[in-house]
Protein backbone atom coordinates (compact mmCIF):
# COMPACT_ATOMS: atom_id res chain seq x y z
CA UNK A 1 0.00 0.00 0.00
CA UNK A 2 2.60 2.20 0.52
CA UNK A 3 3.86 2.19 -2.79
CA UNK A 4 0.93 3.08 -4.04
CA UNK A 5 0.83 6.34 -1.68
CA UNK A 6 4.31 7.77 -2.39
CA UNK A 7 4.09 6.83 -6.56
CA UNK A 8 0.81 8.88 -6.98
CA UNK A 9 2.46 11.94 -4.50
CA UNK A 10 5.56 11.38 -6.69
CA UNK A 11 3.49 11.57 -9.77
CA UNK A 12 1.85 14.34 -8.79
CA UNK A 13 4.41 16.15 -7.44
CA UNK A 14 6.75 16.23 -10.80
CA UNK A 15 3.27 17.02 -12.92
CA UNK A 16 3.21 19.73 -10.75
CA UNK A 17 6.45 21.03 -11.22
CA UNK A 18 6.30 20.23 -15.25
CA UNK A 19 3.14 22.22 -15.41
CA UNK A 20 3.65 25.11 -12.91
CA UNK A 21 7.37 25.85 -12.07
CA UNK A 22 6.36 28.52 -10.02
CA UNK A 23 4.00 26.99 -7.42
CA UNK A 24 6.02 26.32 -4.85
CA UNK A 25 5.94 26.73 -0.96
CA UNK A 26 8.33 26.75 2.19
CA UNK A 27 7.77 24.10 4.17
CA UNK A 28 10.19 22.85 7.23
CA UNK A 29 12.28 25.43 6.14
CA UNK A 30 12.91 23.97 2.55
CA UNK A 31 11.43 25.35 -0.47
CA UNK A 32 9.35 23.02 -2.52
CA UNK A 33 6.44 22.31 -4.53
CA UNK A 34 3.72 23.41 -3.51
CA UNK A 35 1.94 19.83 -2.66
CA UNK A 36 3.07 17.48 0.76
CA UNK A 37 1.62 14.33 2.22
CA UNK A 38 0.00 15.42 5.59
CA UNK A 39 1.49 12.34 7.08
CA UNK A 40 4.38 12.46 5.93
CA UNK A 41 5.36 16.40 7.29
CA UNK A 42 6.28 16.87 11.24
CA UNK A 43 3.34 16.92 13.38
CA UNK A 44 3.55 20.37 14.44
CA UNK A 45 -0.01 23.08 15.74
CA UNK A 46 1.23 24.87 12.13
CA UNK A 47 -1.86 25.78 10.53
CA UNK A 48 -2.05 24.67 6.85
CA UNK A 49 -0.97 26.64 4.20
CA UNK A 50 -2.38 28.45 1.53
CA UNK A 51 -1.52 27.90 -2.05
CA UNK A 52 -0.61 24.66 -1.48
CA UNK A 53 -2.06 20.68 -2.38
CA UNK A 54 -2.52 18.54 0.72
CA UNK A 55 -3.29 14.93 0.31
CA UNK A 56 -4.85 12.96 3.03
CA UNK A 57 -5.64 9.39 2.68
CA UNK A 58 -8.59 7.94 3.00
CA UNK A 59 -10.04 4.41 3.99
CA UNK A 60 -8.52 1.37 1.46
CA UNK A 61 -11.03 -1.68 0.41
CA UNK A 62 -11.52 -4.42 -2.03
CA UNK A 63 -12.44 -3.02 -4.99
CA UNK A 64 -16.36 -3.04 -6.19
CA UNK A 65 -17.11 -5.36 -9.09
CA UNK A 66 -13.43 -6.66 -9.02
CA UNK A 67 -11.92 -9.88 -9.38
CA UNK A 68 -9.04 -10.92 -7.73
CA UNK A 69 -7.42 -8.72 -5.23
CA UNK A 70 -7.58 -5.18 -6.86
CA UNK A 71 -8.15 -2.75 -4.23
CA UNK A 72 -9.35 1.15 -4.06
CA UNK A 73 -8.10 3.93 -1.41
CA UNK A 74 -9.54 7.50 -1.40
CA UNK A 75 -7.19 10.42 -1.33
CA UNK A 76 -8.96 14.05 -0.40
CA UNK A 77 -7.06 16.64 -1.84
CA UNK A 78 -7.10 19.57 -0.33
CA UNK A 79 -6.26 23.42 -1.44
CA UNK A 80 -7.38 27.14 0.16
CA UNK A 81 -5.82 30.53 -1.12
CA UNK A 82 -7.07 33.57 0.43
CA UNK A 83 -5.62 36.05 -2.91
CA UNK A 84 -3.18 38.45 -2.70
CA UNK A 85 -3.21 41.33 -0.40
CA UNK A 86 -1.90 44.03 -3.27
CA UNK A 87 -5.39 42.99 -4.57
CA UNK A 88 -7.54 43.38 -1.07
CA UNK A 89 -7.77 39.14 -1.58
CA UNK A 90 -10.40 40.17 -4.39
CA UNK A 91 -8.36 37.68 -6.43
CA UNK A 92 -9.45 34.54 -4.10
CA UNK A 93 -12.00 33.13 -6.36
CA UNK A 94 -8.68 33.61 -9.62
CA UNK A 95 -6.85 32.14 -7.54
CA UNK A 96 -8.60 28.94 -6.93
CA UNK A 97 -9.34 28.73 -10.75
CA UNK A 98 -5.62 28.66 -10.92
CA UNK A 99 -5.39 25.88 -8.43
CA UNK A 100 -8.22 23.76 -10.11
CA UNK A 101 -6.67 24.21 -12.94
CA UNK A 102 -3.68 22.37 -11.22
CA UNK A 103 -5.03 19.60 -9.72
CA UNK A 104 -6.93 18.80 -13.15
CA UNK A 105 -3.83 19.03 -14.84
CA UNK A 106 -2.04 17.33 -12.83
CA UNK A 107 -4.24 14.19 -12.37
CA UNK A 108 -3.89 13.45 -15.79
CA UNK A 109 -3.30 11.04 -17.19
CA UNK A 110 -4.92 9.18 -14.13
CA UNK A 111 -2.17 6.36 -13.69
CA UNK A 112 1.21 5.95 -13.28
CA UNK A 113 3.41 3.39 -12.71
CA UNK A 114 4.26 2.23 -9.18
CA UNK A 115 7.61 2.07 -7.49
CA UNK A 116 8.82 1.40 -4.16
CA UNK A 117 10.54 3.95 -2.40
CA UNK A 118 11.66 2.81 0.70
CA UNK A 119 15.02 2.62 0.28
CA UNK A 120 15.55 5.85 -0.96
CA UNK A 121 15.77 5.55 -4.76
CA UNK A 122 12.48 4.46 -6.95
CA UNK A 123 12.47 0.60 -7.60
CA UNK A 124 9.89 0.00 -10.28
CA UNK A 125 6.98 -3.18 -8.87
CA UNK A 126 6.07 -3.76 -12.57
CA UNK A 127 2.32 -2.49 -11.88
CA UNK A 128 0.29 0.50 -12.55
CA UNK A 129 -1.90 2.41 -10.33
CA UNK A 130 -5.04 4.25 -11.87
CA UNK A 131 -7.18 6.83 -10.31
CA UNK A 132 -10.57 8.74 -11.02
CA UNK A 133 -10.87 12.01 -11.96
CA UNK A 134 -11.48 15.03 -9.69
CA UNK A 135 -14.44 16.10 -9.27
CA UNK A 136 -14.69 19.45 -8.14
CA UNK A 137 -17.26 20.01 -5.68
CA UNK A 138 -18.67 23.70 -4.23
CA UNK A 139 -15.96 25.58 -2.89
CA UNK A 140 -15.64 26.04 0.78
CA UNK A 141 -15.48 30.15 1.67
CA UNK A 142 -14.55 30.97 4.84
CA UNK A 143 -13.46 35.23 4.11
CA UNK A 144 -10.79 35.24 3.06
CA UNK A 145 -10.26 31.38 2.51
CA UNK A 146 -11.41 29.68 -0.28
CA UNK A 147 -10.81 26.27 -0.88
CA UNK A 148 -12.04 22.73 -1.76
CA UNK A 149 -11.55 19.22 -0.96
CA UNK A 150 -11.63 17.07 -3.48
CA UNK A 151 -11.91 13.13 -3.19
CA UNK A 152 -9.89 10.64 -5.84
CA UNK A 153 -9.93 7.35 -5.44
CA UNK A 154 -6.85 5.28 -6.30
CA UNK A 155 -7.19 1.35 -7.72
CA UNK A 156 -3.80 -0.56 -6.91
CA UNK A 157 -3.16 -4.05 -6.66
CA UNK A 158 -1.49 -4.44 -3.28
CA UNK A 159 2.30 -6.13 -2.99
CA UNK A 160 2.68 -8.95 -0.83
CA UNK A 161 5.73 -8.47 0.33
CA UNK A 162 5.53 -4.30 0.17
CA UNK A 163 4.64 -3.20 3.91
CA UNK B 1 6.41 66.37 28.41
CA UNK B 2 3.39 67.16 26.49
CA UNK B 3 2.65 63.72 24.76
CA UNK B 4 0.25 61.68 27.14
CA UNK B 5 0.63 58.54 25.91
CA UNK B 6 3.14 56.13 27.42
CA UNK B 7 3.64 53.86 24.14
CA UNK B 8 5.32 56.54 22.75
CA UNK B 9 8.02 56.78 25.63
CA UNK B 10 11.39 55.99 23.61
CA UNK B 11 12.52 52.40 25.56
CA UNK B 12 9.11 51.51 26.59
CA UNK B 13 8.89 48.15 25.31
CA UNK B 14 12.40 47.63 26.97
CA UNK B 15 11.10 48.35 30.27
CA UNK B 16 7.70 46.54 30.14
CA UNK B 17 10.28 43.41 29.17
CA UNK B 18 12.53 43.62 32.08
CA UNK B 19 9.58 44.17 34.33
CA UNK B 20 8.18 40.67 32.77
CA UNK B 21 11.27 39.16 32.89
CA UNK B 22 11.81 40.56 37.10
CA UNK B 23 8.16 38.52 37.26
CA UNK B 24 8.81 35.29 35.85
CA UNK B 25 12.30 35.22 37.73
CA UNK B 26 10.20 35.80 41.32
CA UNK B 27 8.15 32.91 40.19
CA UNK B 28 11.36 30.84 40.23
CA UNK B 29 12.98 31.24 37.15
CA UNK B 30 12.37 28.03 35.49
CA UNK B 31 13.70 26.86 31.98
CA UNK B 32 12.33 25.75 29.12
CA UNK B 33 13.75 23.49 26.22
CA UNK B 34 12.05 23.76 22.81
CA UNK B 35 12.72 21.47 20.39
CA UNK B 36 13.08 22.67 16.99
CA UNK B 37 13.56 20.76 13.82
CA UNK B 38 16.21 21.59 11.38
CA UNK B 39 15.44 22.32 7.61
CA UNK B 40 14.23 19.62 5.93
CA UNK B 41 16.54 19.00 2.93
CA UNK B 42 13.47 19.27 0.60
CA UNK B 43 14.33 15.96 -1.56
CA UNK B 44 12.10 13.43 -2.22
CA UNK B 45 13.15 11.21 1.08
CA UNK B 46 12.09 13.75 3.47
CA UNK B 47 9.00 14.79 1.74
CA UNK B 48 7.89 11.26 1.56
CA UNK B 49 8.38 10.73 5.55
CA UNK B 50 11.34 8.69 5.02
CA UNK B 51 14.17 11.27 6.39
CA UNK B 52 13.18 12.29 10.04
CA UNK B 53 15.16 16.05 10.40
CA UNK B 54 17.30 16.73 12.75
CA UNK B 55 16.32 18.63 16.07
CA UNK B 56 17.81 21.23 18.03
CA UNK B 57 17.38 21.96 21.54
CA UNK B 58 17.12 25.53 22.67
CA UNK B 59 16.92 26.74 26.10
CA UNK B 60 14.91 29.47 26.89
CA UNK B 61 14.75 31.87 30.78
CA UNK B 62 13.12 32.83 31.80
CA UNK B 63 9.88 30.97 31.56
CA UNK B 64 6.65 29.41 34.05
CA UNK B 65 5.41 26.13 33.30
CA UNK B 66 1.96 25.05 35.00
CA UNK B 67 0.29 22.13 34.70
CA UNK B 68 -3.57 22.52 33.13
CA UNK B 69 -6.49 19.83 33.61
CA UNK B 70 -5.26 16.88 31.50
CA UNK B 71 -7.19 16.80 28.16
CA UNK B 72 -10.34 14.89 27.49
CA UNK B 73 -8.76 11.74 26.40
CA UNK B 74 -6.47 11.95 29.91
CA UNK B 75 -3.28 13.36 28.11
CA UNK B 76 -1.06 15.48 30.34
CA UNK B 77 -1.13 19.59 29.42
CA UNK B 78 0.82 22.04 30.16
CA UNK B 79 1.64 25.92 29.96
CA UNK B 80 4.27 27.62 29.01
CA UNK B 81 4.79 30.93 29.65
CA UNK B 82 8.52 32.49 28.11
CA UNK B 83 9.15 36.28 28.36
CA UNK B 84 9.57 37.96 25.02
CA UNK B 85 13.20 38.95 25.63
CA UNK B 86 14.42 35.18 25.69
CA UNK B 87 12.40 34.71 22.72
CA UNK B 88 13.83 37.96 20.65
CA UNK B 89 17.23 36.86 21.38
CA UNK B 90 16.93 33.65 19.24
CA UNK B 91 14.62 35.39 16.72
CA UNK B 92 17.19 37.28 15.76
CA UNK B 93 19.70 34.82 15.60
CA UNK B 94 17.69 32.64 13.23
CA UNK B 95 16.28 35.50 11.33
CA UNK B 96 12.77 34.80 12.18
CA UNK B 97 9.97 37.42 12.08
CA UNK B 98 6.85 35.93 13.03
CA UNK B 99 7.68 34.47 16.65
CA UNK B 100 4.43 33.14 17.16
CA UNK B 101 3.89 31.25 14.29
CA UNK B 102 7.34 30.05 14.51
CA UNK B 103 6.93 28.93 17.87
CA UNK B 104 4.16 26.55 16.11
CA UNK B 105 6.38 24.82 13.74
CA UNK B 106 8.51 23.60 16.59
CA UNK B 107 8.42 20.21 17.49
CA UNK B 108 7.47 20.83 21.24
CA UNK B 109 8.61 21.50 24.77
CA UNK B 110 10.77 18.66 26.31
CA UNK B 111 9.09 18.40 29.95
CA UNK B 112 10.44 15.94 31.91
CA UNK B 113 12.07 14.43 29.31
CA UNK B 114 8.88 14.04 26.95
CA UNK B 115 8.20 15.76 24.14
CA UNK B 116 5.20 18.11 24.29
CA UNK B 117 3.51 19.11 21.16
CA UNK B 118 2.73 22.81 20.85
CA UNK B 119 -1.27 23.31 20.67
CA UNK B 120 -1.72 27.07 21.08
CA UNK B 121 0.37 30.16 21.06
CA UNK B 122 -1.01 33.20 22.33
CA UNK B 123 0.77 36.81 22.97
CA UNK B 124 0.48 39.43 25.31
CA UNK B 125 1.00 42.86 24.54
CA UNK B 126 1.24 46.04 26.69
CA UNK B 127 1.67 49.33 25.02
CA UNK B 128 2.00 47.79 21.91
CA UNK B 129 5.15 45.90 22.49
CA UNK B 130 5.25 42.41 22.54
CA UNK B 131 5.73 40.95 26.83
CA UNK B 132 4.70 37.46 26.89
CA UNK B 133 4.18 34.50 25.47
CA UNK B 134 1.64 31.54 25.95
CA UNK B 135 2.37 28.41 24.89
CA UNK B 136 -0.04 25.29 26.01
CA UNK B 137 1.36 21.90 24.85
CA UNK B 138 -0.16 18.87 25.20
CA UNK B 139 1.58 15.25 25.69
Amino acid sequence: MQPTKDSFYVALRDRLVAVDPDRTVLLDGATRPAIAVIENEPPTGAPLLCDCFYLRWGNARPAPLSVGTLMAMDCTISYCTKGSVQNANLDRGRDLAGLDNNLLVICAPPQTAKCDYSSGSPVALGSTIFWTQPVLNAAKSTPPYVGRDVVVTLFFYPEVNQS
Amino acid sequence: MSNDNPAAIPGHACAIRRFVDALLRSGGDTQVTLRISDPATGDTGSQLGLEAPTAEDLQLSPALVTALEPSADGKRRIEAVIGANALNVIAKQYGIQDIAAWLRTAQGIVYYGQLMRIGTVTVDKFLGADCLYHLTATE
